[in-house]
C-alpha cells in the first residue's frame, strides 16, 4: 500500500497533521504524492456494493445519452459547448466506469475522476431539472467525491477544510474562545451607537438561535454585528451558541461524510442544549444545504428535519418585513437597477425562490431578474467548493463567464448575493472580467434603509 | 413455425416482459434507502406524493417542462416517436384480430391508413433521432453502440411489419421477421435501456419525492420543472 | 498614554511618514511598539490565497510567505529598528481594518499610528457603513486614539508642543478633549481649544444674519467654558478661539497660525452616510491637508482607564 505522508486516505484528525498539510505550499508535495497513491479496488467495490443502490444504478443504466443535459450545464456553455463538458459524459466516464469496472481502476483514473468531480461540476443540480429521466448528476458527483475522498483523491484545500471541521467543528481554525470573543468585540464596537445591543451567548429557550459561516467571525465580523443590529431593531429574543455555531461544511464539498456528520451534530447538539424556538442560518447557501437539507440524514434523523425548525436568513427577513418588525423607509429603497443571484442551494434545492422576490419587492424599485432565474438559475460558478481550490482556478474563471453574461444582460450594476459562495464568485468575477458591478449581502442593504424605532437611538 | 411464434413464444415474450418489469420495479423500490438517498420517503408522504405527481405528469406532456420547451424539435420528435411506438402495436387491426382469435376480445382499432402513417412516422422520427445523435457534437460524444442497438431493436418491428403489409410477394419472410423482432423487442425491454418503459416512472417519482420532501418542496410551491 | 503603540503599516512608502512619527513617539515615551502589517485580502474565503498588499499579486498564505513579508518589514524599517529595538513585528491575513481593530483590542493598545493613504480595498462589495478607506474605518471604531500621519511633520520636534483640539461639542468630541487635555498636561504642551462655526450651509442658500452669527459664537464660547475650561483646573497653558467658516478650512488655518504639531478631533460615527463617506468628513479633509499628524479620538475608554489606575 503506497500512502503518502500528506496525501493518503486517512482524514485529518489532529492539529499536527493539519499543520503539516498547511505547510505544504500550494499542496505541491501533496499532489506529487498523489501520483503514487494506491487505489484499493476491492474497497471501492465494497463501497459501491453497499451504497450505490437502485436510484443511482438506474440513473447510470437508463441514461439514453440524449444530451438534453448538455446546455443545462454552465461549464458546457462557458467552454464553447465542449462535448467533454456534457454532464452525461462527465458522470459516465467517471462514476459510470467505476461502477461498470467494479472499482477496478488505476491511479490515473482516480486523478481524472477527482479533476472531473471538482473542476467540472459544482453540484448545482441544474442538470437534474433538464433530464427527462430525472437523472441528477449533481447528486452523483457528490457521491463520486465521497469515493474519491475515501481513497485520498481530494483537492488539497478540501482535505484541509474537512480536517478543520473534524478538529475545530468549523471550516477555519476558530476556537470557542475566538468565536465568543468576536461576538463580544462586535458588541463593544457598536453599543455606543446602538444602546442595549447584545449578542447573547448560550441563552436557553429563546425564540431564535442564530448560526453563521466561520468566515464571518474570521474575516467579516461586521456581518455578525449587522445581524445583531437587525435582530435588535426587530426586537428578537435570540442567542448564538458558544459551541455548534458553524453552519458550513467543507466536509460536504470534500465528500467526507463522517466529517460532515460530526459538524452538523455539533449544531443539533446546540439546538438540544439551548432549546430555541427555531434556528436562523446566516446568508449562506451551502451552509443551509449542509445543515438543514442534508444534515438530518447524515445524523440519522428519520424525520429528515433538523431537531428544531430552521429558517434561512431570507426567510427570517421576509417574515420580519411582513409583520413589520423591520420597516423599510420607502425613500431609501434601492433606486438603481438591481438583480438577485439565486443560490442553487436554497433556491433550486431549497424552494426559497419566491421569498427572494418578495424581499426584493420591499427593498428595490427597479428589480431585474436574471434569465434564467429561480430554480433554473445558473450556478454562480464558484459553488461546490470550487472557489477555494487553487488547482482549478483556471477552470473556475472560465465558468464565471456564464454568470457574467447573465448579470450584464440585466443592465443592473448591483447584485444582491445572499450566499457567501455566490458573493465570493461575483467578487472574483468582477476581479477577473471588470464589468463594473457592486454586490452585497442583504444585511447591509437592509440596515441602510430600515426605519429605526425611536427608543433604540442613542441619547446624545 | 408460425404457430409456435404466435403461440408459446408470444407467451414467453410477454411473460418475460411483464415479469422482467415487475422485478425491476420491485428491485428499484427495494433498493431505495432513505438514509443513503437522503430522502425521508415515508415520513412526509403527502409532500412526496405531490412532488412525485408533479415530476411525472409535467414531463408526460410535450412542452410541459422547461427542458421540453427549450428543445422544441427534439421534444416533437421524441413525443411522436413514443406515441407511435405505443399506439400502433396496441391498436393495429391485424394485432386485434389476433387478439380476438386467441383471447376472444379486441380493442378499438386504427384505420389502415392511420396505422401506416404512424408507422412511417415512428420510422422517420427514429431515424431523425439517430441523425441528431450524429449531427450534434454534444450528443455524438455520448452516443455508443448500445444506443444505436436499442434504436434498432425498437424500430425493426415497425419496418418489418410495414414491409410485410405492403410487400405481398415476400410476405412470409417479412411476417416472420416482424414477429421475431417484435418478440425480441418485448423481451429486451427489461434487460436494456428500454427498461425506461417502467423505470422512467420510478426515477421521476424518486426525484419528484426528493424535491418534494427534502429539497424545497415543503417550503416552496413545488419544483417548477 | 503611549504605553503600547500599534503602528499599522502597508509597508509601502505611503507609510514612511507615519513610521517616522511612530518610532519617534515610541522612543520618546518608551513605548512598546507593535509593527503590524495585514497581509492582504483573505481571498476566496477558506482558501489559502492572499493578495499581497504591496505587489497586488496573488500569494499562498503560508509560513514561507509570512517569513518573507516579515523579513521585508525588517528591511523596510531597518534603520529605525536599529535605534529602537523594543518593537514586535506582526502580520495577519485579512481585511486590514478588521485585523487592525482586532489586534488593537486583543493587545489592548493605547495608541494606533497609521498613514492616511492606507490602500483602499478595491472592491464593489457593499457593507453596512463599510465604504471608505481602512483609515476611516479604523478611526471610526477604535477605542483608543488613532494618530493619522499623512505628510512629513515639519513641526514635530518635541511631540507635542502645540496641541490643537477641534470640537463640535458632540459626545465623541468630549473624548477627544479628554485625550488632548491629558496629553497637554502630561507633557506640558500648550492646548488650543478651537471651534469653527459651520457656515458651509450658506452654500446651500441659507443665510445667517450677523446677529445670528454673533449669538452663536457667544453660545459656543459659553459652552467651551462650561464643558472644557472648567475641567482644566489649575492648568492655564490653554487658549481658546472660535472662528466661522467651513470647519476643516478654519481648523487648518488656525493650526498653521498656531504652529500646531498635533490636531485632535473626534471622528464621528453618525455623520457619515456611506454614500458620502468617500467624499469625507471634516476629519478626512483635515487629515489630507494638515502638515501635522491628526489624532482621531471617539471613545474615552483608553483615557479614562488610565485615570482610574492613577
Amino acid at each position: 500500500m503506497t500512502q503518502g505522508k500528506l496525501c493518503n486516505k486517512r482524514p485529518v484528525n489532529t492539529e499536527e497533521e493539519l499543520h503539516s498539510l498547511l505547510a505544504d505550499k500550494g499542496g505541491k508535495s501533496y499532489y506529487e504524492e498523489m501520483q503514487d497513491l494506491d487505489v484499493d479496488a476491492s474497497e471501492i467495490a465494497s463501497i459501491l456494493e453497499k451504497t450505490l443502490k437502485s436510484r443511482m444504478r438506474t440513473w447510470l443504466e437508463i441514461c439514453t445519452h440524449c444530451g438534453l443535459c448538455a446546455d443545462s450545464c454552465f461549464f458546457f456553455l462557458a467552454n464553447n459547448r465542449d462535448p467533454e463538458q456534457v454532464p452525461s459524459f462527465k458522470i459516465q466516464s467517471t462514476l459510470g466506469k467505476l461502477y461498470r469496472r467494479k472499482g477496478g481502476v488505476d491511479n490515473e483514473f482516480m486523478r481524472m475522476a477527482m479533476d472531473t468531480a471538482w473542476s467540472k461540476c459544482t453540484c448545482c443540480n441544474r442538470c437534474g431539472l433538464y433530464c427527462p429521466f430525472g437523472i441528477d448528476m449533481g447528486v452523483m458527483f457528490s457521491y463520486l467525491r465521497g469515493i474519491c475522498f475515501s481513497q485520498g483523491f481530494v483537492p488539497w484545500e478540501l482535505k484541509i477544510g474537512s480536517g478543520m471541521h473534524r478538529i475545530y467543528r468549523a471550516q477555519m481554525d476558530i476556537t470557542t474562545e475566538d468565536w465568543v470573543d468576536t461576538c463580544r468585540w462586535m458588541v463593544e464596537e457598536h453599543e455606543d451607537e446602538w444602546p442595549g445591543l447584545t449578542i447573547p451567548i448560550d441563552k436557553p429557550d429563546v425564540d431564535i438561535m442564530y448560526t453563521v459561516n466561520a468566515r464571518e467571525p474570521k474575516h467579516y465580523p461586521e456581518d455578525l454585528a449587522e445581524a445583531a443590529i437587525l435582530f435588535h431593531i426587530a426586537g428578537e429574543n435570540w442567542t448564538v451558541p458558544s459551541i455548534g455555531w458553524e453552519e458550513t461544511s467543507l466536509a460536504m464539498f470534500a465528500g467526507d461524510w463522517e466529517g460532515a456528520r460530526l459538524q452538523v451534530e455539533s449544531v443539533y447538539e446546540a439546538m438540544r442544549r439551548l432549546n430555541p424556538g427555531r434556528m436562523v442560518v446566516t446568508e449562506c447557501g451551502h451552509a443551509y444545504r449542509a445543515t438543514v437539507i442534508e444534515g438530518p440524514y447524515w445524523a440519522g434523523l428519520a424525520s429528515g428535519k433538523t431537531p428544531v425548525e430552521t429558517f434561512h436568513y431570507v426567510e427570517w427577513v421576509v417574515e420580519a418585513l411582513r409583520n413589520g418588525k423591520l420597516k423599510i423607509d420607502p425613500s431609501r429603497k434601492i433606486k438603481e437597477p438591481v438583480t438577485y443571484q439565486d443560490s442553487c442551494n436554497y433556491v433550486r434545492n431549497g424552494g426559497l425562490g419566491d421569498i427572494a422576490r418578495e424581499i426584493m419587492g420591499y427593498i428595490a424599485e427597479d428589480f431585474r431578474e436574471m434569465s434564467p432565474c429561480r430554480e433554473h438559475n445558473f450556478c454562480c460558478g464558484g459553488g461546490g467548493g470550487l472557489n477555494g481550490i487553487g488547482r482549478y482556478r483556471r477552470e473556475r474563471n472560465i465558468g464565471l463567464k456564464v454568470k457574467r453574461d447573465q448579470i450584464l444582460a440585466t443592465g443592473a450594476k448591483l447584485v444582491i448575493t445572499p450566499c457567501h459562495n455566490c458573493w465570493d464568485a461575483v467578487r472574483d468575477l468582477e476581479e477577473v472580467y471588470r464589468i463594473g458591478i457592486r454586490w452585497s449581502f442583504l444585511k447591509p442593504i437592509l440596515l441602510s434603509m430600515v426605519e429605526i424605532p425611536h427608543h433604540l437611538l442613542p441619547k446624545e | 413455425m408460425y404457430d409456435i411464434l404466435i403461440g408459446p413464444m408470444a407467451w414467453v415474450s410477454f411473460g418475460v416482459l411483464m415479469m422482467g418489469l415487475v422485478i425491476r420495479i420491485l428491485r428499484y423500490i427495494r433498493g431505495l434507502d432513505w438514509k443513503l438517498d437522503r430522502v425521508a420517503y415515508t415520513k412526509n408522504i403527502s409532500f412526496g406524493v405531490k412532488g412525485a405527481l408533479r415530476s411525472v405528469v409535467l414531463w408526460l406532456f410535450p412542452f410541459g417542462t422547461r427542458s421540453w420547451r427549450d428543445h422544441p424539435v427534439f421534444t416533437v420528435l421524441v413525443f411522436l416517436f413514443h406515441i407511435g411506438l405505443l399506439t400502433v402495436p396496441v391498436f393495429l387491426t391485424a394485432h386485434n384480430i389476433l387478439l380476438k382469435e386467441k383471447w376472444g376480445f379486441s380493442l378499438w382499432t386504427l384505420s389502415e391508413n392511420a396505422a401506416d402513417g404512424i408507422v412511417l412516422l415512428v420510422i422517420t422520427t427514429g431515424l431523425l433521432l439517430v441523425l441528431r445523435r450524429v449531427a450534434l457534437p454534444e450528443v455524438r460524444k455520448i452516443t455508443d453502440a448500445n444506443d444505436l442497438t436499442v434504436m434498432l431493436l425498437a424500430i425493426t418491428p415497425f419496418v418489418t411489419g410495414y414491409l410485410a403489409h405492403h410487400q405481398a410477394s415476400t410476405y412470409g419472410f417479412w411476417l416472420y421477421a416482424h414477429i421475431i423482432s417484435g418478440e425480441i423487442l418485448l423481451m429486451a425491454i427489461p434487460f436494456t435501456k428500454l427498461s425506461h418503459f417502467a423505470l422512467f416512472f420510478m426515477s421521476r417519482v424518486q426525484l419528484g419525492m426528493d424535491f418534494g420532501i427534502k429539497r424545497g418542496g415543503m417550503k416552496g410551491k413545488g419544483m417548477a420543472w | 498614554m503611549f504605553g503600547k503603540v500599534l503602528f499599522a503599516t502597508t509597508a509601502t512608502p505611503a507609510c514612511d511618514n507615519a513610521a517616522h512619527v511612530a518610532f519617534n513617539i515610541a522612543e520618546k515615551y518608551h513605548s512598546e511598539l507593535l509593527i503590524f502589517h495585514v497581509l492582504g485580502l483573505p481571498s476566496r474565503g477558506f482558501s489559502p490565497f492572499v493578495r499581497d498588499a504591496r505587489t497586488g499579486e496573488e500569494e499562498y498564505y503560508d509560513q514561507d510567505y509570512i517569513q518573507w513579508v516579515e523579513e521585508e518589514l525588517k528591511n523596510t524599517y531597518a534603520e529605525q529598528l536599529a535605534r529602537y529595538p523594543n518593537a514586535r513585528i506582526m502580520t495577519m491575513a485579512g481585511t486590514p481594518h478588521t485585523e487592525i481593530l482586532r489586534l488593537a483590542r486583543k493587545e489592548d493598545v493605547d495608541f494606533i499610528v497609521m498613514g492616511a493613504h492606507s490602500r483602499q480595498e478595491r472592491t464593489g462589495a457593499l457593507g453596512y457603513r463599510q465604504a471608505g478607506s481602512n483609515m476611516q474605518r479604523v478611526a471610526r471604531s477604535a477605542r483608543c486614539p488613532v494618530l493619522i500621519v499623512n505628510r512629513p511633520c515639519t513641526t514635530c520636534l518635541w511631540y507635542f508642543s502645540n496641541i490643537i483640539f477641534g470640537t463640535d461639542f458632540s459626545r465623541a468630541s468630549y473624548s477627544a478633549f479628554l485625550f488632548a487635555s491629558k496629553l497637554a498636561r502630561e507633557i506640558g504642551s500648550r492646548l488650543y481649544i478651537f471651534h469653527a462655526l459651520d457656515l458651509s450651509a450658506m452654500h446651500a442658500g441659507k443665510i445667517f444674519s450677523q446677529e445670528e452669527i454673533e449669538d452663536q459664537i457667544k453660545a459656543a464660547k459659553e459652552k467651551i467654558h462650561r464643558i472644557y475650561l472648567s475641567q482644566m483646573q489649575d492648568y492655564d497653558n490653554v487658549e481658546m478661539e472660535i472662528w466661522e467658516g467651513v470647519p476643516y478650512m478654519e481648523i487648518l488655518k488656525y493650526c498653521r497660525e498656531k504652529n500646531g504639531d498635533l490636531i485632535v478631533m473626534a471622528h464621528h460615527t453618525r455623520e457619515i452616510d456611506p454614500e458620502e463617506a468617500l467624499l469625507g468628513s471634516t476629519v478626512e479633509q483635515v487629515v489630507l491637508r494638515a502638515s501635522c499628524p491628526v489624532a482621531s479620538v471617539n471613545r474615552p475608554d483608553k483615557i479614562q482607564e488610565q485615570r482610574k489606575t492613577r
